[in-house]
């Protein structure tokens, strides 16, 4: 089936991953709304927190009135702090967890209906290689995205039948504005411990979220780990 | 046309290329550009119409015998040029109790499915070398991660593909040349004939029988395998290494 015309919503789509998911879809044909906190370079730019379910779902409502049913959503919005677990607080802890598996949860709330409606559709949420092997200092990150994986897992199985897959992808560092310039992520002799010996790029994720929403698929409940080798 | 991120210049070679997976996987390599070269066991009339067809060149040899690797890479190189893709997809299958398998027959599947992947990427790494760069895909099976009764070799060499494409992504990505798996679960292909006939029931059957524990409630298509091994070979992406994709509707839901 072809790509043209379809509708894709991007979480997050204002820079890093978000903003490359969005461009590569647009370049494949999509239309592709946009939500971020800021607005986004997309063809509808939406603002607001993912963690605000009552917007999530105004927002969702906007798309499809402005764009048309959605076929694909993708969760990327997020953000990453590296504590040591006695010093992060009980609000940095909810916080954490509110965006990262709240706000996929409000936009599977917000999507799945006009999906189930059309009887097809692909929800892909960004997680990462922290969610799979954990790391220091990433107790509350590598805790919300760990917990996106059980997510994914049960809603794939849940609405499979109805012709939904879902999916998540599964990056190493990526070279974003995510992390900062003196990040330990960035350190060459951190880099040199990865087979691939580098970051990853965001286009890489994109095209791997391109082929998971593609109709040519049988992958289910399924994490594509784009990490440079970090864990494997 | 959009970039689909498929060499199109060195020689893609794809085992087992005559039937169900790896006749997908060379028809959706060669409609995006690539040159495929076609490798099964025998230049059957079947693989001869396939390369035709996908402007493809037949490279037949038992994968199992090293002798006959080693001469078919060598006569395709000299022939086409070098090789910078391979898809290791041809496998051997046969289903047995434990107890009641054949040696020989056991060892026959381990030999093609475990060593033949091994044959073929020491015999394809120095070309890819040359290139300096290089895809390499292997075709595991969910069996390898989950095992299944009566299938004991099967799923002993699928799940030693397993840690051989773990242990080759990190061996080999520091000098480009990118290695990856793919686990498809249960597919539509002459070889659910094999299970048909170890469980004593028509191929639908076992195809409707499979697709009651698949949460898509279907068996998957060639084209779905095929359109993973696209994905791994998109030369856009290096930085997805030692990964397994798992291809299967959702029957498996984890980590390899």
């Amino acid at each position: 089936m072809s790509a043209a015309a379809r509708v894709a919503l991007v979480t997050g789509a204002a820079s890093g991953i978000g903003a490359s998911i969005a461009s590569h879809l647009r370049h494949e044909g999509f239309l592709v709304a946009g939500f971020d906190l800021v607005p986004s370079d997309c063809d509808l730019s939406l603002e607001g927190d993912v963690s605000d379910g009552a917007v999530v779902a105004a927002a969702v409502a906007h798309a499809q009135r402005e764009l048309g049913p959605i076929a694909a959503a993708i969760n990327v919005a997020g953000y990453y702090e590296m504590l040591a677990i006695s010093d992060i607080t009980q609000a940095q802890w909810d916080r954490m967890l509110t965006v990262h598996l709240g706000g996929l949860f409000n936009l599977t709330k917000a999507v799945l209906p006009g999906m189930v409606e059309l009887g097809t559709g692909s929800l892909v949420a960004i997680t990462s290689e922290l969610a799979i092997g954990g790391g220091d200092h990433d107790a509350h990150y590598a805790a919300a995205k760990g917990a996106i994986l059980g997510f994914v897992r049960s809603l794939a199985v849940e609405v499979a039948p109805t012709g939904i897959r879902v999916n998540a992808v599964a990056p190493g560092p990526c070279d974003t504005p995510l992390l900062s310039a003196d990040s330990p992520w960035r350190d060459r002799a951190y880099l040199d411990t990865l087979p691939a010996q580098r970051l990853a790029d965001p286009n890489e994720i994109a095209v791997a979220v391109s082929y998971l929403i593609n109709h040519d698929s049988f992958m289910v409940g399924e994490t594509i780990s784009v990490n440079s080798g970090a864990v494997i | 046309m959009i970039d689909t991120g498929l060499d199109t210049e060195a020689i893609t070679l794809i085992t087992g290329a005559q039937q169900g997976i790896g006749e997908a996987i060379t028809r959706r390599f060669s409609a995006a550009g690539a040159r495929c070269a076609l490798n099964d066991l025998e230049a059957t009339t079947r693989l001869v119409d396939l390369a035709k067809e996908t402007n493809s060149v037949v490279a037949p040899a038992d994968i199992s015998n090293r002798a006959l690797v080693h001469d078919m890479v060598e006569q395709l190189i000299d022939s086409h040029g070098p090789i910078g893709t391979l898809v290791c997809n041809a496998a051997y299958m046969t289903m047995a109790p434990f107890l009641d398998h054949d040696v020989e027959d056991w060892w026959k599947v381990v030999n093609t499915n475990l060593t033949g992947a091994f044959n073929l990427v020491q015999e394809v790494l120095p070309s890819m070398r040359s290139l300096g760069a290089g895809r390499i895909v292997i075709v595991s099976s969910y069996w390898g991660v989950t095992g299944w009764p009566d299938a004991t070799a099967y799923a002993a060499s699928k799940a030693g593909l397993v840690s051989f494409i773990k242990t080759l992504g990190r061996e080999l990505a520091p000098e480009g040349i990118i290695v990856n798996g793919i686990a498809p679960g249960v597919i539509s292909t002459p070889q659910l004939e094999v299970d048909a006939r170890d469980a004593g029931v028509s191929v639908a059957e076992i195809e409707a029988q499979y697709a009651t524990a698949i949460p898509a409630q279907r068996v998957g298509q060639p084209s779905e395998i095929a359109e993973g091994v696209a994905f791994l070979c998109d030369r856009r992406i290096g930085s997805m290494v030692g990964t397994i994709l798992q291809v299967n509707g959702g029957e498996v839901r984890a980590r390899v």
